[in-house]
C-alpha cells in the first residue's frame, strides 16, 4: 500500500484548518474573549471556502470520487486514512461550512466560557466534516463517535431548559447508535473477506451476499437511524434542540441528523444494496410515520424552539421518505432536502436565538408584535418558516418535491398522507409567525433593538444560500445526480 | 544456567530487599526515600527495557523469557514507576510504613513480572501468591486501621479461597494428564477434551486468575478492597495488578488452543455477566474507588472477549488493552490522589468544580473517561474495537453487540465523573490545585499517549503482535 493523492489534499486542508483553529483557542488566555472570536470566525471561514470552492470546483462531468486522499493506517486490519467527496457529500460538506461560520458568528455576543464553547464546537465539527469526507468505515465510525463527545458538554454547560437531562439523553442515545453501528461495520469487514474498510472496495457487486446485506442493513438502518431522528427514535432530538446552545442547535439540527441520514446513505445504501430494498417497505413506513407524527406533536408546542424541533423530525422523516423509495428522483431528492433542511433550520435557530437573547423567552404565547420592534430579525425567521413549509422559490420546495414525485409513484398512501400532514404543519407555522411576529405589539418588547449589521451576516448568508439554490435548483440537482444515476445504474437488479 | 536472563527480576528484589532492610533500622526520611524509590523505579524500567528482547528458559524449564513476558515485564515496570510518580505524598499510611511500603510494591513487582514468565503450573501458583501476599498487606497498611484491615482482611479470605481452589484444580489437571508444564500440556490436552475431571480442573485453575482479574463470580472483594485500601495501592491493584493477571491468563488459554468449545463458552458466559454486572453496578455508586472497582469488572470482561476469540489478533488485541488499561485506569487515579490530597476517599460529588481548580486535571478526567468507556480517538476504544474484530472473526457477533450495549450502560457514570467535574458548582470555594511541574508534565503525556496511542496506534498494534507470536 501506498500514499495517494489526487491533488492538493483540499479535503484533509478543512480538517487541519478544525484542528489549527482548535489548537490555536486552546493555546489563547481565556481572558481573551475578543480575540478567539475572530480566531474561530477565521478558521472556521476557511473551511466555508475550502468546502465552496470544492463545490464549484468538483467535475460533473466526470463525476464518481474525487479530490481522493489515501494513507495506509494500520495495514494488519486493512485501514486506511480515505478521504473522497462525490456528489452525495458535496452538498453535505458545503452545509457544514455554512452552519460552522454562521455558528460561530451567532455566538458572537456570548459571554460564558468562551474558550471552552468554541474548543469543543471545532471538535464537534471536525468529526462532522470527517465524517462526509471519509471513504473508509473505521474512519467514518471514528469521526461519528468524534463529533458525539463534545456534545454533552456543549449542552450540559451552555444549554437552557433541562440541560442536564436533555444533554445526558442525546448523548446515550446517539451512543446507542453507534453500538449497533459498530458490531455491523465489523460483520461486514470479517463476510468480506478482503480485509480492508475500504467503502469502494467493499460496495463492488458481489461482496456480500443476500442474507448478510439484509442482516447488516438493518444495524446500520436503526443505528444511523437514530442519529437521523427516525420515528421512532426520534426523541432525544426535540429535547437536544431546545437545551441546546443556539450555534450548537444550529449544528445539531442542521448538519448532525444529516450525519445520520449520509450515514444510512453511504454506508447502508451503498455496501447493502440488496438490504436496502429488502428493508425498503420499513424505512417508508417510519419515515411516513415520523412526518406525520412530528407534524402532528408540533402543533402542540408552544416553545419556538420545540417547534422547529418537531418540525425537524417531520423533514428528516421526508430524506427517509426520499431514501425508500429506491429511485434516483428520491435519492436526488433526499440529499437535496438534506442541505436544504440543514439550511432552513439553521436559520431557524440562529433567528430564534436572537429573538430568545433579547426578550429572553421562547414561548410563542408571550411574544407578540415582534415584526414591528424588530423587522429585520422577524423577516430572517419567516423565511426560513416558508422555506420549510415548502413554498416555491426556496430551496427546500425542490427538495420536497423530487421526494413526493417519487414517493407517490412508490407508494402512494404513504405519499398523500405525508403530504396532508405537511400541509397541517404548514397551518400552523403560520399560526406561529402571526402570534409571534404580527398582531398586537407587546408593551416590554417594544423597546428592543433590531439586528445589528454585523450580527445579521448569519443570517443573511444562510437566506441568501435559500434563495440561491430555489431559484436555480439544477446546481444543486446536477451535482447530485453525478453520484446518484452511476450509483442507480451499477445496482443489481 | 544464564543469570542474565534473570536481571529485571534480580534487580527489583535487589531493591526491595534494600528497603526492607532500610525499613528495619534508622530514622525515617520520607523526602530521601521517596526520591530513592522513584529513581530506582526509573532505572528497574531501564534495566526492563534493556531486557526486552532476551529469550531462553531457567529453572528446568518451569520459568520462559520471551517476547510476551518481556513486554508485559515493560508495562509491569511503568506501572510500578507510574504509581510511584504519585506516592510524593503518602497520607494514607504512618509515616513509618513508608519504607515497607515501597519494600513491598517493589516485592509484588518481582512477583507479577515472574508470574508472567512461569509456564510450570507450579511456578505459576508460586509467584501468584507471592504477587498476592503483597498486596494484602500492602491493602492493610492504610492509616485508617478500620478501613484498611477490613479491606485487607476480605481480600485475604477471598483470595486464599481463589487460590486453593486453583489449586485444587492444578491437582485435578496434572492427575489425569500427569503434566505439569504448560508446553506438556499443549500436547496432552486434544485427547482429553471430554475428561470431565480435566475440565473441572482447568475451570478451576482459571479461578485462580479470575480472581485477580476480578471477573464474576471472583469479584466480590473489587469494590471493597479499592475502597478500604489507599488510593495509591488501589492504583496499583486496577492497573500492574491487571496487567500481570492478563498476561498470565493469556499464556494458559493459548495452550489450551482453539479446539476447546466448551472452555469458550463458559469464558463467554463470565465476560457477558463481568461486564453487565459491572457496569449496572457502578451506576448507583457514589464513591470514584468503589465505582472503578466495578469499571475493572466490566473491564474484564472486555478483556474476556480477546482472550476467548483465541487468535492471534484476539491476544494481540487483549495485549493492546492490558496497555490500554493502564493508561486510562492511572490517568484517573492520579486525578483521584490529587484531588484527595488528605489521603481519604473521593465521592463523586467532591470533584466538582474541578475545571476551575484545575483544568488540566479535568481534562485528563474527561480524557480518560471516554477512553474508558471506549469512544475514539483515545487508545480504549483502539482496544476495544481490536477485540471486537478478533471475536467477530470468530463469528461471536451477539457477543460483541452485548459488548458495545455495555459501552453505552457505562458511559453513563463515566459521563457522572465529567459532569461533576465540569459542571457541578461546589458547596464552599475550595482552592485551586496546583500541581508540581513533573506531575503536570506526566498528567500532560498521559492525556497526549491516550489520544496518540489511539490515532496512531500502528506501531503499538506491531508491537502487541510481536508479542504473542511467542504464544502461537
Amino acid at each position: 500500500m501506498h500514499m495517494e493523492f489526487a491533488s492538493f489534499p483540499y479535503l484533509s486542508s478543512i480538517l487541519a484548518a478544525c484542528l489549527l483553529g482548535f489548537g490555536a483557542i486552546l493555546l489563547i488566555p481565556a481572558r481573551h474573549t475578543m480575540l478567539i472570536r475572530y480566531v474561530s470566525a477565521v478558521f472556521s471561514g476557511i473551511t466555508l471556502i475550502i468546502t465552496l470552492y470544492l463545490f464549484c470546483a468538483y467535475d460533473k462531468r466526470v463525476g464518481g470520487l474525487q479530490f481522493v486522499e489515501k494513507v495506509p493506517w494500520i495495514p494488519p486490519l486493512g485501514i486506511q486514512y480515505f478521504n473522497g467527496a462525490d456528489g452525495f457529500s458535496l452538498p453535505n460538506l458545503l452545509l457544514t461550512g455554512l452552519v460552522f461560520f454562521t455558528g460561530v458568528l451567532t455566538m458572537w455576543r456570548m459571554e460564558t466560557r468562551v474558550k471552552e464553547f468554541f474548543a469543543l464546537y471545532f471538535v464537534l465539527v471536525t468529526g462532522v466534516f470527517g465524517l462526509f469526507m471519509s471513504m473508509d468505515l473505521f474512519f467514518l465510525f471514528v469521526w461519528y463517535d468524534v463529533s458525539l463527545i463534545p456534545m454533552y458538554l456543549l449542552i450540559a454547560v451552555w444549554g437552557t431548559t433541562r440541560k442536564e437531562y436533555a444533554a445526558m439523553k442525546l448523548t446515550l442515545f446517539l451512543l446507542a447508535g453507534s453500538a449497533l453501528i459498530l458490531p455491523a461495520t465489523i460483520y461486514l469487514f470479517v463476510q468480506s473477506g478482503l480485509n480492508t474498510f475500504d467503502i469502494v472496495a467493499l460496495m463492488q457487486p458481489g461482496t456480500f451476499g443476500e442474507s448478510q446485506q439484509k442482516f447488516a442493513f438493518i444495524f446500520l438502518y436503526l443505528g444511523f437511524g437514530i442519529l437521523a431522528g427516525v420515528w421512532p427514535f426520534h426523541t432525544w432530538s426535540p429535547i437536544g434542540h431546545v437545551a441546546a446552545p443556539h450555534a450548537v442547535s444550529m449544528v445539531h439540527a442542521g448538519v448532525l441528523m444529516k450525519i445520520g441520514a449520509f450515514g444510512i446513505l453511504r454506508v447502508a445504501i451503498f455496501l447493502c444494496p440488496q438490504g436496502w430494498q429488502h428493508w425498503s417497505q420499513l424505512m417508508a413506513l417510519l419515515a411516513a410515520i415520523g412526518i406525520i407524527y412530528g407534524a402532528l406533536v408540533g402543533l402542540r408546542q408552544t416553545d419556538l424552539k420545540y417547534v422547529i424541533g418537531y418540525s425537524s423530525v417531520s423533514h428528516m422523516g421526508i430524506v427517509g421518505l426520499g431514501l425508500s423509495t429506491l429511485t434516483v428522483d428520491g435519492l436526488n431528492g433526499a440529499v437535496f432536502q438534506m442541505f436544504a433542511h440543514g439550511v432552513m433550520t439553521a436559520l431557524l435557530f440562529s433567528s430564534v436565538g436572537y429573538i430568545y437573547d433579547q426578550t429572553h423567552t421562547k414561548s410563542v404565547a408571550e411574544l407578540g408584535g415582534l415584526s414591528r420592534t424588530m423587522p429585520v430579525a422577524s423577516s430572517y425567521f419567516i423565511v426560513a418558516a416558508l422555506a420549510g413549509m415548502g413554498v416555491p422559490g426556496l430551496a427546500n420546495f425542490w427538495a420536497e418535491l423530487l421526494v413526493f414525485i417519487a414517493a407517490f409513484k412508490v407508494y402512494p398512501l404513504r405519499g398523500v398522507l405525508a403530504i396532508a400532514a405537511l400541509v397541517v404543519s404548514a397551518l400552523f407555522m403560520l399560526r406561529v409567525v402571526q402570534r409571534t411576529f404580527y398582531g398586537p405589539e407587546k408593551e416590554k418588547y417594544a423597546r428592543l433593538s433590531d439586528v445589528p449589521f454585523g450580527l445579521g451576516i448569519p443570517r443573511m448568508i444562510l437566506a441568501v444560500v435559500l434563495l440561491l439554490f430555489g431559484l436555480f435548483p439544477s446546481l444543486m440537482v446536477d451535482m447530485i445526480e453525478t453520484a446518484s444515476i452511476p450509483f442507480f445504474n451499477g445496482l443489481p437488479r | 544456567m544464564n543469570w542474565l536472563l534473570f536481571t529485571p527480576e534480580i534487580y527489583y528484589l535487589l531493591v526491595s530487599l534494600l528497603f526492607l532492610g532500610a525499613s528495619m533500622g534508622g530514622r525515617a526520611t520520607p523526602g530521601t526515600d521517596y526520591i530513592a524509590a522513584l529513581s530506582a523505579a526509573a532505572v528497574g524500567m531501564a534495566v526492563t527495557a534493556a531486557a526486552v528482547k532476551l529469550e531462553g528458559s531457567l529453572f528446568a524449564g518451569s520459568y520462559r523469557i520471551d517476547l510476551l513476558s518481556q513486554v508485559f515485564k515493560v508495562i509491569l515496570s511503568s506501572a510500578l514507576f507510574l504509581v510511584l510518580c504519585i506516592c510524593a505524598q503518602l497520607n494514607g499510611i504512618r509515616e513509618r510504613h513508608r519504607r515497607d511500603f515501597y519494600c513491598l510494591l517493589f516485592l509484588c513487582t518481582v512477583a507479577m513480572m515472574m508470574l508472567v514468565s512461569s509456564v510450570h503450573l507450579i511456578s505459576i501458583y508460586l509467584s501468584l501468591e507471592l504477587s498476592s501476599y503483597s498486596l494484602y498487606v500492602l491493602v492493610a497498611l492504610r492509616k485508617n486501621a478500620n478501613l484498611g484491615l477490613e479491606a485487607g482482611i476480605k481480600y485475604f479470605i477471598i483470595g486464599i479461597f481463589a487460590s486453593a481452589m486453583m489449586f485444587f484444580g492444578m491437582g485435578m489437571v496434572y492427575a489425569s494428564t500427569g503434566a505439569g508444564y504448560l508446553e506438556e500440556l499443549t500436547e496432552v490436552l486434544p485427547g482429553f477434551v471430554h475428561d470431565p475431571l480435566l475440565m473441572l480442573g482447568l475451570l478451576l485453575t482459571l479461578s485462580g486468575f479470575f480472581f485477580k482479574l476480578a471477573v464474576f463470580p471472583f469479584h466480590f472483594w473489587a469494590p471493597d478492597v479499592y475502597q478500604g485500601s489507599m488510593n495509591q495501592v488501589a492504583a496499583y491493584i486496577a492497573t500492574a495488578s491487571k496487567v500481570a493477571a492478563i498476561g498470565i491468563l493469556l499464556r494458559v488459554i493459548a495452550v489450551l488452543g482453539e479446539g476447546n468449545a466448551y472452555l469458550i463458552q463458559v469464558l463467554a458466559v463470565l465476560s457477558i455477566v463481568s461486564m453487565t454486572l459491572g457496569n449496572l453496578a457502578a451506576i448507583v455508586e457514589h464513591d470514584v474507588k468503589r465505582l472503578l472497582a466495578y469499571s475493572t469488572i466490566a473491564h474484564a470482561g472486555y478483556v474476556l472477549i480477546g482472550v476467548l476469540s483465541a487468535s492471534a489478533g484476539g491476544y494481540s488485541g487483549t495485549v493492546f488493552y492490558a496497555m490500554a488499561l493502564l493508561l486510562m485506569k492511572f490517568t484517573v487515579f492520579l486525578v483521584v490522589v490529587q484531588v484527595a490530597s488528605a489521603g481519604g476517599n473521593l465521592r463523586i460529588e467532591q470533584l466538582a468544580g474541578l475545571h476551575r481548580r484545575s483544568p488540566l486535571l479535568a481534562m485528563a478526567l474527561l480524557v480518560a473517561a471516554f477512553s474508558l468507556a471506549g469512544i475514539p480517538p483515545t487508545v480504549g476504544f483502539t482496544g476495544k474495537f481490536l477485540v471486537f474484530t478478533a471475536a467477530m472473526q470468530k463469528g461471536y457477533f451477539t457477543l460483541v453487540l452485548i459488548g458495545m450495549i455495555n459501552v453505552v450502560i457505562s458511559l453513563y457514570y463515566y459521563l457522572m465523573m465529567v459532569r461533576a467535574a465540569y459542571l457541578l458548582k461546589p458547596d464552599e470555594a475550595l482552592p485551586d490545585l496546583h500541581l508540581s511541574l513533573p506531575l503536570r508534565t506526566l498528567t500532560g503525556a498521559l492525556v497526549a499517549l491516550m489520544l496518540v496511542a489511539g490515532s496512531f496506534p500502528y506501531p503499538f498494534i506491531q508491537a502487541a503482535n510481536a508479542a504473542v507470536r511467542a504464544l502461537m
